[in-house]
C-alpha cells in the first residue's frame, strides 16, 4: 500500500495554523456569538470556520477520488447529474387499487419518472382487507391489495417493462405476497422477469424494531423472509433491487443521522453474510442492494451523511466481503424528505422545508428522490399537494443548475470535515452493533429499540426546551390558525375490496388454492426459499391473508420489547 | 402527610398503523411527570383496550391514531366503555386528526385531541387538571 499523500504541505499547514490561532484570539469575538455552542442535529460541535487544518490528514485520491470510482465519495456514476438526473419518484397510494391507478397515471403524465407505490397498513402487515383486525385501516396510508387481481388493476395500462416501480413493502411479511403478486402479474402480461425494473423495501427492522407491534414475526423469521426475496431476485429477476434498507423509517422513528446510517449498514452486512452462507458470491447480489435514506433538516450534516455512507459502505464491501464489482462497492440510495420535520401548523411552510431537504439530497448525490407533500402532517396528499411536490423536484432539476457539476460541495473544508466525523461515528456504532452480536441479535435483545426511543425522546425535549426551533411550532406561531389547505378524504375501500374478495373466492379453484398453501407449508418445513412457492401460489388467487396465516402458524409470533 | 395517588394512564395505539414515535414519546413524558403509564404496543383492538382499562383500573385512556382511522376507532371504544359502565373514564387522543373530526370526536365524548407539534407539557397539565 502506498503511503498517504496529504493534500496540503507541512509548511502551508503551519502558517495557516499560526494565522488561524491569531484570528481566533484577536479577531473573532466569541462573546458576540448568538449562542455558546453550535451543533449539528446529531450533536457534532460546529466550529466558527473550517480550514485546511481540518483536513491535514486528507489524501485526495484515497479519501475522495473521482465519481464512479473508489471510494465513491464524490458519486456512484462517472457523469452523475450531467448524464442523467435523479429519478423523480413521488410516493402514491390510497384507497382501492382502482383509485391509486388513476393517481399513478396522473403523476406519470405530469413527468414523474417512476412509480413509488405505498400500501395500506393491512397490506403491509400481511392482512386481507376483510380481516376483523383490519377494518379501520383499509385503504389508509396506501393502497389495499389482497390478491393478484388487485395488482393487475393497480398497474392497468402502465407498461411494466418500461416504467420502474418501487414497492414500498416495508415489512418482509407483506413484501413476500405483494412482490410475488407484482411478478405474477408481470408474467400474466407476458413481460419477462429480465425486463422488470424496480425496488422492494423488504426490511426486517421495519417489522421488528421500527413501527413495532405485538405478535409480529420473530426477528429471525422476518430476516429469513427478507433474505429469501433477495436470493430469489438475484436468481430470477436480475434488474430488480430486492431490498431497500429503510434508514428513512428508522430516522422517522427517532434515530439520529449516525444511527440511521449505522443501522442500515449493519442490516446490509447481516443480509450479505446470510446470502454468502446460502452459497451466493458477493458480487452476484451486492450490486442490487439499495438504500433508502432520510433528507432531514440539518442541511450540511445530511450532505455529509450521504457522502460518509458511501465511503463506509465501500470499505465494508471491499475489506470485509472482498467485493470487486464496482457496483457492489457503490452505495446507491433513494431519499425521501423527512416527514417528521413537517408541521401540521402553517402547512404551506412545508413546501420550503421539503425543498431544502431535497436540495441536500441532490447535493449529496441521491439516485432518486421523493419530496413530501405540504399536507402530509395532516392527511394523505391531495392531487394539488402531490403535484406541487413533483414540481418542486422539477424546479430543482431544471432551474437551479445545481446539476451542472458533480459533488459541488466536495472539497468544502466544512463538508469534508463533517463527512470524516460522521464516518468515524458510524463506524463506532457499527462496532457496537457487532459487539452486541450483529443486528439480528441486537433486535432480539431490544438494544435497537432502546437506542431509537431514547433518541426520539431527546429530539422532543430539544424542541420543548426551545433549543431546537421549529417555525410555527415553538416560534412564529399563529394562534387559532385556520387551515389554508383542503384535506384529502380516503375513498370507500373496504366494501370495494370485500366485494372483489368474495367474487374471487367464489370463482377460484379451491383445490389449487389448497395445493398452493400446502406447498407453502412444506417449503417452510424444509427451510426452502418461500418466494419460489409464493410467486406460483398467488397465481391461483391465494390471498395475502391466507399466506400470512400459514407463515404465522409455522414461525410463530414474537412480542418486541416496549420502551 | 398522605401520599398522592399516582395518575394511571393507559396509552394504546389501535389499528395496524406503525407510526409509534409519538405515543412512545408521550409515554415517557407522562412517566417523567410522575404518572403511571401502561403502554401495550401497537395492534390493540378496541375490545382489548377497554378490557385492559377495566383490569388496570386506569384514570384515563390515551389513543394515538395517525392513519386516519380515528372516527371508526374512537366511536367503537366510546361505545364499549358505555357498555361496561365506564362512560366516566377520560378518553383523549392524538395524531393526524383534522379540525372538523376533532369537533366530532369531542361531541362524542372525547376529552381532548392533541395534534402533531403539541408540547408534551401541555398533555401533562391537561391530565393533571382533569384527573387530580
Amino acid at each position: 500500500m502506498r503511503s498517504k499523500r496529504n493534500l496540503f504541505n507541512t509548511d502551508s499547514i503551519d502558517k495557516i495554523r499560526k494565522k488561524g490561532e491569531k484570528w481566533q484570539r484577536q479577531v473573532y469575538p466569541t462573546e458576540k456569538q448568538r449562542q455558546e455552542v453550535f451543533k449539528t442535529l446529531s450533536g457534532i460541535p460546529i466550529e466558527p470556520i473550517y480550514t485546511p487544518l481540518h483536513l491535514v490528514e486528507m489524501d485526495y485520491l484515497e479519501d475522495l477520488g473521482f465519481p464512479g470510482e473508489e471510494p465513491f465519495v464524490r458519486g456512484v456514476h462517472p457523469t452523475m447529474y450531467r448524464g442523467r438526473t435523479w429519478t423523480h419518484r413521488q410516493l402514491a397510494g390510497f384507497g382501492p387499487p382502482e383509485e391509486t391507478n388513476k393517481r399513478y397515471k396522473f403523476l406519470l403524465k405530469q413527468g414523474a419518472m417512476g412509480i413509488n407505490g405505498v400500501f395500506d397498513y393491512p397490506t403491509l402487515r400481511g392482512y386481507d382487507s376483510t380481516d376483523p383486525e383490519a377494518y379501520a385501516d383499509v385503504g389508509r396510508g396506501g393502497v389495499a391489495i389482497d390478491t393478484v387481481e388487485d395488482m393487475r388493476i393497480l398497474f392497468d395500462g402502465i407498461p411494466l417493462d418500461r416504467v420502474s416501480s418501487s414497492l414500498v413493502t416495508c415489512q418482509p411479511i407483506g413484501n413476500i405476497s405483494v412482490q410475488s403478486m407484482y411478478f405474477a402479474n408481470a408474467q400474466a402480461q407476458a413481460v419477462p422477469f429480465s425486463e422488470l425494473r424496480g425496488t422492494s423495501q423488504n426490511d426486517f427492522l421495519m417489522e421488528t424494531a421500527v413501527a413495532i407491534a405485538p405478535e409480529v414475526f420473530p426477528p429471525r423469521a422476518s430476516f429469513k423472509f427478507s433474505c429469501d426475496a433477495i436470493e430469489y431476485c438475484t436468481k430470477h429477476v436480475p434488474r430488480w433491487n430486492p431490498v431497500s434498507f429503510a434508514g428513512y423509517n428508522y430516522r422517522e422513528a427517532g434515530c439520529t443521522a449516525v444511527q440511521e446510517v449505522a443501522f442500515v449498514l449493519a442490516n446490509a452486512i447481516a443480509c450479505s453474510e446470510e446470502l454468502i452462507k446460502r452459497g451466493l458470491e458477493v458480487d452476484r447480489f451486492a450490486p442490487r442492494l439499495s438504500f433508502f435514506l432520510s433528507g432531514h433538516s440539518d442541511f450540511f450534516e445530511e450532505i455529509a451523511k450521504y457522502r460518509a455512507a458511501r465511503r463506509t459502505w465501500y470499505k465494508v464491501m471491499k475489506e470485509r466481503f472482498g467485493a470487486k464489482d464496482p457496483r457492489s462497492l457503490a452505495l446507491r440510495f433513494h431519499v425521501q424528505t423527512a416527514g417528521v420535520a413537517l408541521t401540521a401548523q402553517q402547512p404551506l411552510n412545508n413546501i420550503a422545508r421539503a425543498a431544502y431537504h431535497a436540495l441536500s439530497a441532490v447535493l449529496g448525490g441521491a439516485q432518486s428522490v421523493h419530496i413530501d407533500a405540504y399536507d402530509e402532517a395532516l392527511c394523505t396528499p391531495t392531487e394539488l399537494s402531490s403535484l406541487t411536490a413533483l414540481r418542486t423536484q422539477q424546479v430543482l432539476q431544471l432551474e437551479t443548475r445545481v446539476t451542472h457539476t458533480i459533488d459541488p460541495l466536495g472539497g468544502s473544508y466544512f463538508v469534508e470535515s463533517l463527512t470524516n466525523q460522521l464516518e468515524e461515528k458510524i463506524v463506532a456504532l457499527l462496532d457496537d452493533v457487532e459487539a452486541t452480536g450483529g443486528i439480528v441479535k441486537a433486535v432480539e435483545k431490544g438494544w435497537v429499540h432502546k437506542e431509537i426511543s431514547s433518541a426520539a425522546y431527546e429530539y422532543q425535549k430539544a424542541i420543548e426546551s426551545g433549543e431546537m426551533q421549529i417555525v410555527g411550532v415553538n416560534c412564529y406561531k399563529i394562534e387559532d390558525e385556520k387551515l389554508p389547505v383542503e384535506l384529502f378524504r380516503v375513498p370507500e375501500t373496504l366494501e370495494v375490496q370485500r366485494a372483489k374478495l368474495e367474487r374471487i373466492k367464489k370463482e377460484r379453484h379451491s383445490k389449487e388454492v389448497q395445493k398452493a398453501l400446502d406447498a407453502l407449508l412444506r417449503c417452510c418445513e424444509k427451510d426452502g426459499n418461500l418466494m419460489e412457492v409464493v410467486v406460483e401460489g398467488v397465481k391461483a388467487h391465494v390471498t395475502e391473508g391466507e399466506i400470512t396465516k400459514v407463515l404465522k402458524g409455522y414461525y410463530g409470533t414474537w412480542n418486541p420489547p416496549l420502551f | 402527610m398522605m401520599e398522592m395517588r399516582k395518575i394511571r394512564i393507559l396509552l394504546a395505539k389501535p389499528g395496524l398503523d406503525g407510526h409509534d414515535r409519538g405515543i412512545k414519546v408521550v409515554a415517557r413524558a407522562l412517566r417523567d411527570a410522575g404518572m403511571e403509564v401502561i403502554y401495550s404496543g401497537l395492534h390493540q383492538t378496541p375490545e382489548q383496550i377497554v378490557n385492559t382499562a377495566l383490569q388496570e383500573g386506569v384514570d384515563g385512556i390515551g389513543l394515538s391514531i395517525l392513519s386516519g382511522a380515528h372516527n371508526a376507532i374512537f366511536s367503537k371504544i366510546i361505545a364499549l366503555l358505555h357498555e361496561k359502565g365506564l362512560s366516566d373514564l377520560l378518553v383523549f387522543g392524538g395524531g393526524t386528526i383534522p379540525p372538523k373530526d376533532q369537533e366530532r370526536l369531542k361531541s362524542m365524548g372525547v376529552g381532548e385531541i392533541f395534534t402533531p407539534g403539541t408540547d408534551t407539557r401541555e398533555i401533562v397539565s391537561y391530565l393533571k387538571e382533569e384527573l387530580e
